[in-house]
């Protein structure tokens, strides 16, 4: 490929100057041999006219005076022009008068004398002349010539090749010199353009040879090259400033995937140990409960005991000391039973059903009502309150909330207990309201924690565990719960319960029904 | 047909010779004879160049006289009809020995003047006038006719033509017999 480009340039540079050269001498050589050719004839035209006039002056006396032997005399003077082949002299009455003709001639000579002047027979110039003395036509020359444009035509076409080929030879044997002046350079910038290509060295540069057109082509190939130089130099640099930001970029992403990895792995181990922790608290608290009712049955069995067996001999001061023991015992016993079933609502297995809630708050209401059969509480409950849990949770959430209800409403005149449903769009939202004691909104973050009490003991008795648990149960079923209170007015505790797939809730809630009186 | 004619003239004059002075057939070859002598007479003009002097003006005539051959001059009248000899209108002249021959150019003497040519020539000598004879002589006029092969030629005698202050152009030279000149 390398040579063949080589070659190619020069080659073409080589034809175009000998086509140049061609065309040169096809034109010139055309030009001269046309105007030779014209010239010939002009010239043999009027030398052969020149001649017969000659001839007709010299033959006029022989005319004049009758002497055809003078006449033929005359014209074999002609013998020392070569190319005349034949000669005759016509009298003014037209009739052949002298002749004279060369060896070679067969031809016969025309019996009258033809129009004056010179015309071509094939290869041969005929002139006819009249002979003219003093306004008298004395006769007609008659010329028969060579006539040699053809012949001239073939030589010119040999001497023409010949010249030709000796002129491209030295237009070859020149031009395949000259050339390089004007291909060397250019195969040059080429030889370097390739070198660039193969080694990607954009630090090469063509030496600039000579200051026409191929110099300014060098110079601008070289300032191409600065560019591309420095271009690539830039590309570089911004490449590698690029790989070392992706690389410290790759390098932080890893460090903080490590770190989300060491955190992630610190979390499990934190939740680990925190589950570890509660179990082991509700296990403590659980062994606690146990370990404690034990005790605490001895001391009231016993105080029991004491007083059914020894109250005659126990002074009244004594009997009122075991009675207030004997309370403090029930009401441990209660904190007890409650601790283990907040303990409990934490660690049993939810088996969730569709729970109608309204029964169950029948259920509990009415087992209140059994309790304290004196107590007149308006309590309405709303029908068909469906609800998709574990029922045993559930009665114990709804056991919470109406007996807390049941216990603020103890001091208020026409209590009433209310308990339903809301619901909007997708959310069923339960509620039990009362117009008891009511409490103030500002505690209410206090509300669900265990042990916290918004009411004294002898106001109200209770354990302070109760909303705990209520809360620990809705929020293992999914659920939310809160409260709405003012002092005195009463309260409103709302809870949800996550919706279960055919959740049937709200069927048959069309509205408040008042169960009892 | 014109050299046949002459030929059998000439045949027919060489019997008759002497013998028949007068006939049909004699009278045809002086004819014919004399109509070429005619004719060369008026070419002698293109071939003659005569002196300024010999013309009395440029406009002045050019006279032939014609001694003794009526038939020529007759002939001779009838070809220079509308031509000019030497740029001049011509006229040609019936002469008899021992008239005047002033103002003549040419005169050609027949050949039955016979002995009287030479005082007639004489009489000529040194004018400018182109003398022509039918005479084999070397010391006749300046033209001299004689046929040879039954063909009309002339000689030419350069010494009388200088003498008569002629001259006489080359091509008519080379057309002549015979050239004698000067000192010959």
């Amino acid at each position: 490929m390398r040579t063949r480009a080589l070659r190619s340039l020069r080659v073409k540079l080589l034809l175009v100057d000998l086509l140049t050269t061609l065309a040169a001498l096809t034109v010139a050589l055309g030009a001269m041999v046309a105007y030779d050719l014209r010239a010939y004839h002009r010239n043999w035209i009027n030398d052969m006219t020149t001649q017969a006039q000659l001839l007709g002056s010299t033959v006029a006396p022989a005319l004049s005076f009758d002497d055809p032997a003078l006449a033929t005399e005359n014209l074999s003077f002609l013998r020392s022009r070569a190319k005349v082949r034949a000669a005759a002299v016509y009298n003014a009455r037209g009739g052949l008068f002298a002749t004279w003709s060369s060896e070679h001639w067969n031809r016969a000579f025309p019996s009258l004398p033809g129009e004056e002047g010179a015309h071509v027979e094939g290869r041969n110039l005929v002139v006819f002349k009249r002979i003219i003395e003093h306004g008298e036509i004395l006769g007609t020359v008659y010329l028969c010539a060579d006539y040699e444009l053809y012949s001239r035509v073939a030589d010119y076409s040999v001497i023409a090749l010949l010249v030709a080929l000796a002129a491209m030879l030295v237009a070859f044997l020149t031009s395949s010199r000259l050339q390089q002046i004007v291909s060397d350079p250019v195969l040059a910038i080429r030889k370097v353009a390739r070198e660039v290509i193969d080694t990607r060295d954009y630090s090469r540069r063509a030496r600039k040879a000579s200051d026409d057109e191929v110099g300014e082509l060098v110079e601008a190939f070289n300032a191409m090259l600065t560019e591309i130089e420095r271009r690539t130099g830039e590309l570089e640099a911004s490449n590698r400033r690029l790989a070392t930001e992706i690389q410290e970029r790759t390098r932080s992403e890893e460090e903080i995937a490590r770190l989300n990895q060491e955190l992630e792995s610190r979390v499990r181990t934190r939740t680990a140990e925190l589950e570890s922790a509660n179990r082991e608290l509700e296990a403590f608290c659980s062994s606690v409960s146990h370990d404690l009712r034990a005790p605490l049955r001895a001391v009231d069995g016993f105080s029991q005991v004491l007083e059914q067996e020894y109250a005659a001999a126990l002074p009244q001061e004594a009997r009122r000391y075991l009675a207030r023991i004997r309370g403090g015992t029930l009401r441990m016993a209660h904190l007890i039973e409650d601790l283990l079933n907040l303990s409990r609502v934490s660690r049993v297995t939810l088996e969730r059903r569709q729970v109608d809630l309204a029964t169950i708050a029948t259920e509990v209401v009415d087992e209140l009502r059994g309790g304290e059969p004196h107590r007149v509480v308006d309590i309405s409950i709303w029908d068909g309150m469906m609800g998709y849990g574990d029922p045993r949770l559930l009665r114990a959430a709804l056991e919470n909330l109406i007996s807390n209800a049941w216990k603020f409403t103890s001091r208020t005149e026409q209590a009433r207990i209310e308990i339903g449903v809301l619901r909007d769009n997708a959310q069923t939202t339960y509620f039990v309201r009362d117009n008891g004691a009511g409490f103030d909104m500002a505690h209410c973050d206090k509300l669900f924690g265990a042990f916290q009490r918004l009411h004294s003991v002898r106001e109200f008795p209770g354990t302070g565990v109760g909303l705990a648990t209520v809360r620990r149960i809705v929020e293992r079923h999914g659920g939310r719960i809160w409260a709405d209170a003012r002092v005195g007015k009463g309260a409103v505790f709302f809870f949800t319960l996550a919706v279960a797939d055919g959740d049937s809730a709200s069927d048959a809630a069309q509205g408040p029904v008042k169960s009892v009186a | 047909m014109a050299a046949l004619r002459l030929l059998i003239a000439s045949l027919l004059s060489v019997l008759l010779a002497g013998i028949w002075q007068s006939g049909l057939a004699v009278e045809d070859l002086t004819e014919a004879e004399y109509r070429i002598k005619a004719a060369f007479l008026y070419k002698f003009g293109d071939y003659v160049q005569w002196p300024q002097s010999a013309f009395a003006s440029p406009s002045g005539t050019f006279q032939i006289g014609v001694i003794g051959a009526d038939t020529l001059a007759d002939q001779l009248e009838q070809i220079v009809a509308g031509h000019t000899m030497a740029d001049h209108p011509v006229i040609v002249r019936k002469l008899k020995a021992g008239e005047a021959l002033n103002g003549l150019h040419l005169v050609f003497i027949g050949r039955s003047q016979g002995a009287k040519l030479t005082p007639l020539l004489d009489t000529l000598r040194g004018r400018p006038v182109l003398t022509v004879t039918e005479s084999d002589s070397d010391t006749a006029g300046v033209i001299n006719f004689v046929v040879v092969d039954d063909k009309v030629r002339f000689d030419v005698l350069l010494p009388t033509a200088e003498e008569d202050s002629l001259k006489i152009s080359a091509r008519l030279l080379t057309v002549a017999r015979r050239v004698i000149k000067g000192g010959s």
